[in-house]
């Protein structure tokens, strides 16, 4: 049925091609080649339709993710994918919307609307790309650079606190959140089918190393950091344990990094809880007649 | 044509708002006209705030210059309303709050009305004091008391029969009180109005010319759009409050880009923030409304008050070029039939269509005899929703028209990339790798000139982009766009009646604009341009446009509304220079 969901055992047979065939623009070793990777194997392995997967993203060396798959797209601006994200799924609950960006764009100029959607629980998943440095615009400082980081825009290190991004997530009210590693892409790829499979607002958070402008937190300083949440017997439904989890990089002085599954919880979603959307998605919704135009015009006489 | 003027005036939280609501349903189901605009601060509490309603037995074009009859429920109510009375004024007041002693008695009928005590008597509830002025009012107008009896019955009925009894019994204690007596005695036609709002007019175009989705974040003058979507959720459309205007446009965009017909809308701050949006919007070729009903400004401004000053920032915001669409609506009624148009021309260009509103076309409410939902027609574009040919569907298409075709999420074989960034026909960048590149650079001007030609499609594809002409062999003419134009048809009848005969040229569609035609409308005319602004903005387009400069301009810029009086005052100074 069109309008159902997606669940994992769902057309697996028939695979379909997601690549488009357009070659991404990043640098020879970036993380975000993991990303794609994971996030091709994620949705093949789903096995939805590639027509109801739209894939938006936002302005950044992240953002180019949408082109190389062969999926309906939206390349938009700089910190707004997740409102023109949110647009699509609410006028279209049948799709799979997933959103892609980077720190800068979904940390920095956007975080607000990182916050609010959270909030909604809309059902989106949203990928980003956390290399802790603004790449495209050749290496400034982000809103999760670390302390001390020297960056173009820092160059006597970086004073301000980097931003916690699944402690943010988890308050605000998302239900799915994970962290990934770049240096790790089948964890990554499960981690991210997990969000798609998940009803609500996922977020997976991804280190994913920039090797032109970040020196400091590199596959290796990642590698000798990262553990496995679950390995370590991390209870996701606990949020109290999840955040507590969030803050342990910080707390460790960055010793110890988890990834992998944070946070689930089961909670309705927003097109589960909006009037409207009892009536089905929207743009299958028929126009008002002149009769009902004119029931509704009765109210002003 | 006979009309009466009704001020009433308290402080925020006296019901001035509900009482000129109730006065407004006992007229128009009398068969009466009713033109109705509210003075408020941005306060919730306290203040001083008016309402006015003009009753009229024939169609009004502004809610008057003058007070016949003020209601004031409180003290400011005297002392900041004295200069506007009209003379042999009717002042209804309670002598137990009020002295009217700054009034002179010989040149106003002063209505002495125990209001709280009559309130109280019939209610035991002192709020029920201003349904007892609004029965003497009705007295003095001519109105018969039965029919607010029968109003109060189908406003009220839900509340059960003592709210009912007490408001009836408080509004004939009024009616038939000493010193009130049939004073203007306007009779109405039998037909029963709708009356209703600029804001609440064009909601009802959108809603009928099946707009679902409307993003919003909170603003005067355009909240009431967000809140008639809210109210109407069970009606098939959605209503979304986003965290900013940021978000409502990109939210409106994402919608639309789903294949909703989408629309948000602000006031100019607003505007402000949804600047990027717009650009997106005209790049991605994603088609959108967006409202901006204009306040006083520059920034916060009188956020209570209108002006139309944002006709230059509207039709120029987000770098870059794109095609987009203008609109101004000159009534009420007009306010439905654009919003219902906007849609279509949204969906036929791809573009971006601006309806400019502003408070007093927002807010004023007007009887109307009802909307033309027959001539609404849907036409969505070219879309499309199989796939026919082999290979990668051209989103961006090169076409004679400059119009591409368009496809939605969910259509098999017809995926592809909307991108902010420049692309070729299949959505693919050519922003990073290959810019400037030969090749590049000519896909770069073929894709910028095919949006751009949608401008020249339009204007020969349509024939609405030219200015309107009333009384085409007047002496001289008021030039106007949107709201102006309600009370400009007013000053042509007040000019008339002291032997001037004056048109009016009044712009709805302003951008794009056929040059030639209205310039051959505007030639050799003796013309005065009316603007709620301080630099004549609209002259500018026209300007702009066809070279012709109007060298007499009537500007108002204090925030208040214009009317038909202080615009026929200024262009009769005008005239006589």
């Amino acid at each position: 049925m069109p309008g159902s969901n997606p669940t994992a055992n769902q057309n697996t047979k028939q695979k379909q091609n997601f690549a488009s065939g357009v070659k991404p623009i990043w640098c020879p070793g970036c993380g975000d080649f993991s990303v794609e990777a994971a996030l091709m194997k994620a949705v093949q392995e789903i096995g939805i339709e590639k027509e109801r997967v739209v894939i938006v993203s936002g302005i950044g060396c992240s953002s180019a993710m949408p082109h190389p798959f062969s999926t309906y797209g939206i390349h938009s601006l700089h910190g707004r994918l997740l409102p023109v994200a949110a647009g699509v799924k609410l006028a279209n609950d049948d799709l799979i919307v997933i959103g892609t960006g980077g720190d800068g764009d979904g940390y920095g100029i956007g975080v607000g609307h990182l916050i609010h959607n959270a909030r909604r629980n809309i059902d989106l998943t949203y990928i980003v790309m956390n290399n802790e440095i603004y790449g495209l615009t050749t290496g400034q400082a982000s809103p999760t650079s670390l302390i001390g980081a020297k960056t173009k825009s820092t160059p006597f290190g970086s004073i301000e606190t980097p931003e916690n991004p699944t402690a943010i997530a988890i308050s605000a009210g998302a239900t799915y959140v994970a962290r990934a590693f770049s240096g790790d892409p089948m964890h990554m790829a499960e981690l991210i089918k997990g969000g798609i499979l998940h009803k609500g607002f996922s977020i997976i958070d991804v280190f994913s190393p920039c090797v032109t402008f970040n020196n400091l937190n590199t596959y290796d300083w990642f590698r000798q950091r990262v553990y496995k949440l679950e390995t370590s017997g991390h209870d996701p439904s606990d949020k109290s344990k999840a955040m507590e989890r969030s803050f342990e990089a910080e707390q460790t002085d960055w010793a110890k990094i988890p990834i992998g599954l944070f946070y689930k919880a089961e909670k309705q979603t927003y097109s589960q809880l909006d009037i409207t959307l009892q009536q089905g998605p929207l743009v299958n919704q028929k126009f008002p007649t002149k009769q009902q135009a004119l029931e509704i015009m009765e109210e002003y006489r | 044509m006979a009309s009466v003027s009704v001020r009433i005036v308290g402080a925020n939280g006296d019901g001035v708002e509900s009482s000129g609501a109730l006065l407004i349903k006992v007229a128009t189901r009398n068969g009466l006209n009713v033109f109705g605009y509210r003075g408020y601060q941005s306060i919730i509490r306290g203040g001083h705030v008016w309402y006015q309603i003009r009753i009229s037995d024939s169609k009004l074009y502004s809610h008057g210059e003058g007070i016949d009859i003020l209601i004031a429920l409180n003290q400011d109510s005297i002392t900041y309303q004295k200069s506007h009375l009209n003379p042999n004024a009717i002042v209804i007041y309670d002598p137990s709050k009020i002295k009217v002693d700054e009034l002179d008695a010989t040149k106003f009928r002063l209505v002495k009305l125990p209001m709280l005590d009559i309130a109280i008597e019939v209610s035991g509830d002192p709020i029920m004091r201003n349904t007892v002025a609004i029965g003497a009012a009705l007295k003095f107008i001519g109105i018969d008391i039965s029919v607010f009896n029968e109003v109060i019955k189908s406003m009220f009925g839900r509340k059960g029969e003592k709210v009912v009894e007490s408001n009836i019994k408080a509004a004939s204690r009024g009616y038939d009180s000493e010193g009130v007596s049939m004073v203007f005695n306007i009779k109405g036609d039998g037909k029963q109005r709708y009356a209703l709002d600029g804001n609440t007019a064009l909601s009802i175009g959108a809603y009928a010319s099946g707009c679902k989705f409307y993003a919003a974040y909170p603003m005067t003058p355009a909240s009431s759009i967000l809140h008639w979507f809210a109210a109407h959720e069970n009606k098939g459309v959605m209503p979304k409050q986003t965290e900013d205007e940021i978000a409502a446009i990109n939210m409106t965009i994402g919608a639309a880009s789903a294949g909703a017909r989408a629309m948000c809308g602000t006031s100019g701050g607003g505007f402000s923030l949804m600047v990027e949006g717009l650009g997106l919007a005209g790049m991605l070729e994603t088609p959108i409304v967006v409202v901006e009903s204009q306040r006083t400004g520059p920034s916060t401004g009188l956020p209570t008050k209108t002006e139309q000053a944002d006709l230059l920032f509207v039709m120029h915001a987000s770098q870059g070029e794109f095609p987009r669409i203008v609109v101004a609506p000159r009534s009420i009624e007009e306010s439905f039939k654009i919003a219902s148009e906007a849609f279509n021309l949204a969906d036929r260009y791809q573009c971006p269509v601006l309806i400019m509103m502003d408070l007093y076309l927002s807010e004023h409410i007007e009887s109307i005899d009802g909307f033309d939902f027959d001539s609404i027609t849907i036409d969505r574009g070219k879309i499309v929703t199989q796939k026919t040919d082999e290979g990668r569907f051209k989103r961006y298409l090169i076409t004679e028209d400059g119009i591409s075709p368009r496809s939605f999420p969910g259509a098999r074989g017809l995926e592809f990339i909307a991108g902010s960034d420049e692309h070729n026909e299949y959505g693919d960048l050519i922003s990073d790798a290959f810019a400037g590149i030969d090749s590049s650079i000519e896909i770069r001007n073929k894709m910028h000139e095919k949006r751009m030609r949608k401008m020249d499609t339009m204007l020969k594809n349509e024939s609405i982009f030219v200015p309107h002409i009333e009384n085409e062999n007047a002496d001289y003419f008021l030039v106007t766009f949107g709201s102006t134009t309600i009370p400009a048809r007013e000053a042509v009848e007040i000019l008339k009646s002291k032997g001037l005969n004056f048109g009016i040229i009044s712009f709805n569609y302003i951008l794009p604009l056929d040059k030639e035609k209205t310039k051959a409308m505007l030639h050799g005319k003796r013309m005065i341009n009316v603007e709620a602004n301080f630099t004549g903005q609209l002259a500018k387009v026209i300007m702009m446009n066809t070279g012709i400069e109007i060298k007499e301009s009537i500007l108002k810029y204090d925030g208040e509304a214009f009317t038909g009086e202080s615009i026929a005052s200024e262009a009769l100074k005008i005239v006589k220079k």
